[in-house]
């Protein structure tokens, strides 16, 4: 009896055994599966992403990347509470707040030390800044732009002006925006910038709203070439050339420029970016790109801006991760979404020379912008600057949008900035450093 | 307690138990987290700091976009709120007559009160559009020249409260519902003894209608110190500040600036100033509230 018991027990053991051994080895052949929180667009359609994915997965059987494609805004609230949270952010994203990217992995060294890929094949500029942080790398560029001026040149033809060239000066774009204003066909000349110590105002030489050290606004954001760009400003709004703020909220293309009124022939030229060039040449416009008008002398700026994806600091499979990631802003995922997306625009030089349209000369013009020194080289070593200071300054810019100034009122008015400036600096450096 | 109470009464808290759960997780907890982060700088991804009073100090001395904030919101609130329940008033009075096709004229008005914010917000971008605007166009018949509306320094807050009173259809419907349920025979008894129309509207309609007219206060009161979303969609808070509410700061410093913990103490300041408000209403209500029990 006892022994008919032992090898029952003997044999339930041996079996438990093997059925443990069985799912131990079913564990070993199981995929990874990656989560990743994504959205898309014009620049990254579905179809493209999911392309990648099944490109990648078809390359490395052992990795399934579970993708979650939302909308923008839900994209934000869902990262930001995950990241607030400390848990459920997944193992890849896009990490396009600077207040995320201490919760993304430091790649610096798998970059550094992995044979298949390299910095060198990145834009040096985007490269730079948008994915080095506190000299680390946190992220790899994935689909950049910029803003230019794109001109109609139907526009200019028939009203007889002459195209800008490279080499314009913001006074030229007043002229010029004056020769194309035709009130008969409610044609203006050119749009109104979107705000100051961008590239056009670091073109006239006000580089920044206060200093290197985020210590001072006084000599900065009332110093003679700012003074300089918001008179500028002045003669522009005071033109009669460009739409008004309240024509551009109903007529144009909120926050991203004013491209249907571009599209329309209404406006002659408009600072724009390469969506907007897509959304053109879909359109049919016949349409030139020029870098934003820059004082002689001064160094050339563009407002540039790339996505950054990356990886979760706490994933539990960061190699993984990592494999993804390199296809995906590496040039095999790059590709594939170039020749999908029209819109996208790979961080790769060698790619961006295979774009379909890559021979013609707006392109060509919106390459030569590329090249230019980034506002962000200065910008993600000083996060106050958005957020706070140019908040805290803001009425300059409203009353000379509103024509509420006189032109020799623009100094007193820059110099009555500099206190809720400095209060606004006072209160962000030490939160938020620079 | 006998037993049979004590049977109740745990079928009672097991009936609450669903809502005491939710309200324990989605409003409990968020607003003890309010008060713990209201005394800590938190940028979201480091974890907060504790600084004990500094925001509380910084929002009462050395923050003149609070005092902005304040203000529009405030004025706001002066100009929106008796226009809405006087209007809502008289729209639910005409809502009330008996003449045909009613039930079509009160979803018509209705409906301003059921859209999204943001679709109502983009409609009045269009309506109030200096060159192109219905608004304007029709002035520009009788030889006026419209204002900028959302646009002018003068015009934009007017522009947004004018925008919140086109949503009175919602008011008017809970305002008809008080109407309607006052005894038709007191207006008989009044009309025999030679009350005007006039009269009756004194002497019936309205004290009768207080308790409708207190709900509806109180409701629209909390409703306009929270405006947002027309500041948020169509002026960005200008120009000037002049609409720059303060939920729209509160949104711009916890979303924009990455400062959680100043944005807490804001959003507290405001339950206190919405909590003090309909306090001091609901204080003053034995005053002029007239309930029949």
């Amino acid at each position: 009896m006892k022994s008919a018991f032992f090898k029952n027990v003997l044999a339930l053991a041996n079996l438990f055994m093997l059925l443990l051994v069985s799912i131990g080895g079913a564990a070993a052949q199981d995929p990874v599966t990656l989560t990743w929180w994504t959205t898309s667009g014009r620049d990254s359609p579905e179809p493209a992403i999911r392309n990648v994915i099944a490109a990648f997965e078809a390359e490395h059987p052992n990795i399934k990347v579970d993708v979650s494609i939302m909308a923008e805004g839900a994209y934000n609230d869902l990262m930001s509470t995950a990241i607030a949270a400390g848990e459920g952010v997944p193992d890849l994203a896009w990490y396009w707040s600077n207040n995320w990217l201490p919760q993304a992995l430091d790649l610096t060294d798998r970059l550094d030390n992995d044979p298949d890929i390299s910095r060198d094949i990145f834009h040096t500029e985007y490269f730079n800044n948008w994915v080095v942080w506190n000299d680390m790398v946190i992220a790899l560029p994935y689909d950049i732009g910029a803003n230019f001026v794109m001109y109609n040149k139907d526009v200019f033809d028939d009203e007889g002006v002459a195209y800008p060239t490279q080499d314009w000066t913001p006074q030229d774009y007043i002229e010029i925006a004056k020769a194309l204003r035709n009130e008969d066909k409610r044609r203006w000349g050119g749009d109104r910038p979107r705000g100051p110590f961008r590239a056009l105002w670091r073109n006239m030489g006000a580089t920044n709203p206060y200093s290197d050290d985020s210590t001072t606004v006084e000599g900065y954001i009332n110093g003679p070439e700012s003074v300089a760009a918001y008179t500028w400003l002045w003669d522009l709004v005071d033109s009669g050339a460009t739409p008004t703020p309240a024509d551009l909220e109903v007529l144009g293309t909120e926050g991203t420029g004013p491209v249907d009124l571009f599209i329309a022939g209404r406006l002659g030229m408009a600072t724009l970016n390469p969506g907007s060039m897509v959304s053109t040449l879909e359109a049919g416009v016949n349409f030139g790109v020029v870098p934003e008008p820059r004082v002689p002398g001064n160094e050339n700026w563009v407002h540039g801006w790339a996505l950054r994806a990356g990886i979760w600091k706490n994933s539990e499979h960061p190699d993984e991760a990592w494999e993804f990631l390199k296809f995906w802003n590496g040039p095999p995922g790059q590709r594939i979404l170039m020749e999908q997306g029209l819109g996208h625009f790979p961080p790769i030089p060698s790619l961006l020379a295979e774009y379909e349209y890559a021979d013609t000369e707006w392109y060509q013009g919106f390459l030569n912008v590329l090249d230019a020194t980034q506002t962000a080289s200065w910008r993600k070593d000083h996060p106050c600057w958005r957020g706070a200071v140019i908040r805290g300054v803001r009425d300059a810019w409203d009353l000379i949008m509103l024509g509420e100034i006189e032109r020799d009122e623009v100094q007193a008015t820059l110099d009555a900035m500099v206190e809720p400036g400095q209060a606004a600096l006072d209160e962000c450096v030490p939160r938020l450093g620079g | 307690m006998t037993p049979q109470e004590r049977r109740d009464a745990k079928t009672g808290y097991l009936a609450l138990s669903p809502w005491m759960v939710g309200f324990v997780i989605f409003y409990a907890f968020p607003i003890i987290a309010t008060i713990y982060f209201s005394f800590n700088e938190w940028t979201l991804a480091e974890p907060p700091i504790w600084v004990g009073l500094d925001n509380y100090a910084r929002m009462f001395t050395r923050d003149p976009l609070f005092v902005s904030s304040l203000r529009a919101t405030t004025l706001f609130v002066i100009i929106s709120l008796p226009t809405k329940l006087v209007l809502g008033l008289m729209l639910a009075l005409l809502l009330n007559l008996k003449i045909p096709g009613m039930n079509a004229f009160r979803t018509i008005f209705f409906i301003p009160a059921v859209i999204s914010g943001v679709a109502v917000s983009l409609m009045w971008i269009w309506f109030l559009n200096p060159d192109t605007g219905v608004v304007n166009t029709l002035l520009s018949y009788f030889g006026i020249r419209g204002p900028l509306w959302f646009w002018d320094l003068h015009w934009a807050l007017p522009s947004v409260a004018i925008m919140s009173i086109w949503k009175v259809g919602g008011a008017a419907i809970i305002y008809l519902a008080g109407l309607q349920n006052i005894p038709a025979q007191l207006y008989e008894a009044a009309e025999i003894d030679g009350a005007s129309k006039w009269g009756r509207f004194w002497r019936i309609t309205l004290p009768l209608l207080t308790p409708t007219l207190f709900f509806q206060l109180i409701i629209e009161l909390i409703d306009a110190f929270k405006i947002f979303t027309e500041a948020y969609v169509i002026t960005h808070g200008g120009p000037l500040k002049s609409t720059y509410f303060f939920l729209y700061y509160f949104y711009e410093e916890a979303f924009r600036n990455a400062n959680m913990g100043y944005a807490s103490a804001l959003a507290l300041f405001l339950l206190v100033v919405i909590l003090s408000a309909t306090v001091f209403v609901v204080r003053t209500s034995k005053g002029w509230v007239y309930y029949e029990n």
